[in-house]
């Protein structure tokens, strides 16, 4: 894998040998298709967070999620509302 | 460009649960309980947002009932409502409506955000089945 250290060190005898340019356009060509490498896995990475919670069955729970203005209530409370309201009628 | 890209996809799982335009509109009183409950299941494969609105004490009960225009002063009223303003009662016709229920005796309002076909009959199915239940 190159690294810093490992590419002074093909530098140094590249310029030795004569060959600095090419070594350095070859640099450049390895840098820029580690950065697309890296921006691929970001992007995987986020579509895998996004898609997981998306796609998994949430069938043994009654709510998602609950916003509330106050405290004192917990979620499940909320949620326990909200089917009660449905057979007060 | 690419950060911003990354950015907006890591607040995409976020929006899909988002506070919706009702829980934002009445969160801020200072009289009420508000209460969004977001993919409140009916079903296997149903789920809705829920509105619950508690008013804090009778004089805040009242102004709610004015506000959505409520006519009883116990028991149970409920209607499909206009989501953007649900004391506007409407006719169910495959258009997005709220099934708002409220409660004189816990001084309580909920809207069920209604924007399919298949959330309407399980919402109706729910209430049959809980009802079937309580019966028994």
């Amino acid at each position: 894998m190159m690294n810093e250290e490992r590419f002074e060190k093909l530098w140094q005898e590249a310029e030795a040998e004569g060959h600095g340019g090419r070594l350095a356009k070859g640099y450049s060509a390895w840098r820029q298709r580690q950065r697309r490498i890296g921006a691929v896995a970001a992007v995987t990475a986020v579509l895998i967070i996004t898609a997981v919670p998306l796609l998994t069955p949430h069938q043994s729970m009654d709510y998602e999620h609950v916003y509330c203005n106050r405290t004192g209530s917990t979620d499940a409370q909320w949620a326990d509302l909200a089917a009660e309201m449905l057979i007060e009628i | 460009m690419k950060k911003i890209l990354i950015l907006l996809l890591l607040l995409l799982p976020l929006a899909a649960t988002a506070q919706g335009e009702l829980y934002k509109r009445y969160a801020s009183r200072p009289d009420m309980t508000v209460a969004q409950v977001s993919g409140f299941r009916l079903g296997d494969s149903v789920r809705v947002d829920v509105v619950l609105m508690v008013a804090d004490n009778e004089a805040a009960w009242q102004q709610m009932k004015k506000e959505f225009k409520l006519k009883g002063q116990e028991g149970v009223e409920s209607w499909l409502g206009d989501p953007r303003q649900p004391a506007q009662h409407v006719k169910w016709t495959g258009a997005p409506v709220v099934r708002a229920i409220a409660s004189h005796s816990r001084r309580t309002l909920a809207f069920y955000r209604l924007d399919t076909e298949a959330q309407y009959d399980a919402l109706i199915d729910y209430q049959l089945e809980k009802m079937n239940k309580e019966k028994k």
